[in-house]
């Protein structure tokens, strides 16, 4: 009896479960579209330094790699988000020419044809004053990067 | 006789779930969350030219000082207007002007202060080089000496320090 008992449990044939993923395929096309909207062909990727907050501008033209150079709100600056020393003075900063210096002849030496490569992304913080801006320029301009990049944010 | 139930197909949509799954990696993967854009600008370079000049050159500047923005043009650096920078709307009003009696000319000057803010700077920049109101274009001429619409104004903008 106990015997026949199991036996036509086993018998039983088990369906396989059915999950409902239609709530699954609503979530993954929402983040999607708000994935494609806020996709970004650039191929400057930017790692923006602490207490640095970047103008707003109308300006639609994408950023491309290159050296970046940043001054924050402390006047503290950054050559690839590495801190490199505190702009005094007139803005003009030797550590400053130094790397730059340093980054191009790297650069050199790794594919002669960058020679010719002359642009600088510079991103300022907002509050930064203009003589600042200048020694930076001057600077980079002394060591070969003549075409300055000033990276903003784009306001909508 | 009983009828026979047709059940629907079911739809197979592992693979598709898949290919979104890849899509969305690579998304997330080069997104970028703040809207990064570029203004550029080039370091003076003077040079000079054995040709005579048809016309005199716009030698368009702006002196940024203070809350004050002063237009001048020419080589002897007539003042053309002062604006306050609450009239930014007014500045790129008369720069439109500007741009209208001169359609070749596509660089400015900008002559700040030590002391100017950079966020000021990039605002005046925007108003230097675009016309800010929606639908207003204006005719502009080309190397060819072909007339077209366009919004831009004055689009290389060059710094310069004031003495």
């Amino acid at each position: 009896m106990r015997r026949m008992f199991f036996n036509k449990k086993s018998k039983k044939k088990s369906e396989p479960m059915e999950i409902d993923i239609t709530s699954l395929l609503d979530v993954l096309v929402i983040l999607l579209v708000f994935l494609l909207k806020s996709y970004n062909a650039s191929d400057l990727k930017l790692n923006l330094v602490k207490d640095l907050v970047v103008p707003t501008s109308d300006a639609r033209k994408l950023g491309h790699h290159a050296v970046v150079v940043q001054v924050d709100s402390n006047k503290k600056l950054y050559v690839n988000s590495k801190q490199i020393g505190v702009i005094r003075g007139s803005g003009e900063n030797a550590d400053l020419l130094q790397r730059l210096k340093e980054i191009k002849e790297e650069d050199k030496l790794r594919s002669p044809a960058s020679t010719a490569v002359r642009a600088i992304n510079l991103v300022f913080d907002q509050g930064v004053p203009y003589k600042f801006m200048k020694g930076v320029m001057h600077t980079s301009a002394i060591a070969g990067y003549t075409e300055f990049k000033f990276i903003v944010q784009g306001n909508y | 006789m009983r009828k026979k139930l047709t059940q629907a197909p079911k739809l197979n949509l592992i693979p598709i779930l898949d290919a979104i799954f890849i899509f969305i990696f690579f998304l997330l993967m080069s997104a970028q969350f703040i809207d990064i854009y570029e203004i550029g600008s080039d370091a003076p370079i003077t040079s000079t030219s054995s040709e005579k000049m048809k016309k005199p050159p716009l030698n368009l500047t702006l002196v940024l000082s203070g809350d004050k923005i002063t237009v001048k043009t020419g080589l002897d650096e007539n003042v053309y207007k002062t604006y306050n920078f609450s009239q930014l709307d007014k500045l790129n009003e008369g720069l439109i002007e500007l741009k209208k009696q001169n359609p070749t000319e596509e660089s400015a000057i900008l002559k700040p202060t030590h002391n100017f803010k950079y966020e000021k700077i990039v605002k005046i920049i925007d108003t230097t080089r675009e016309i800010s109101k929606p639908n207003v274009y204006i005719t502009a001429i080309d190397h060819k000496n072909r007339k077209y619409p366009t919004k831009k104004l004055f689009e290389k903008i060059i710094f310069e320090t004031q003495d």
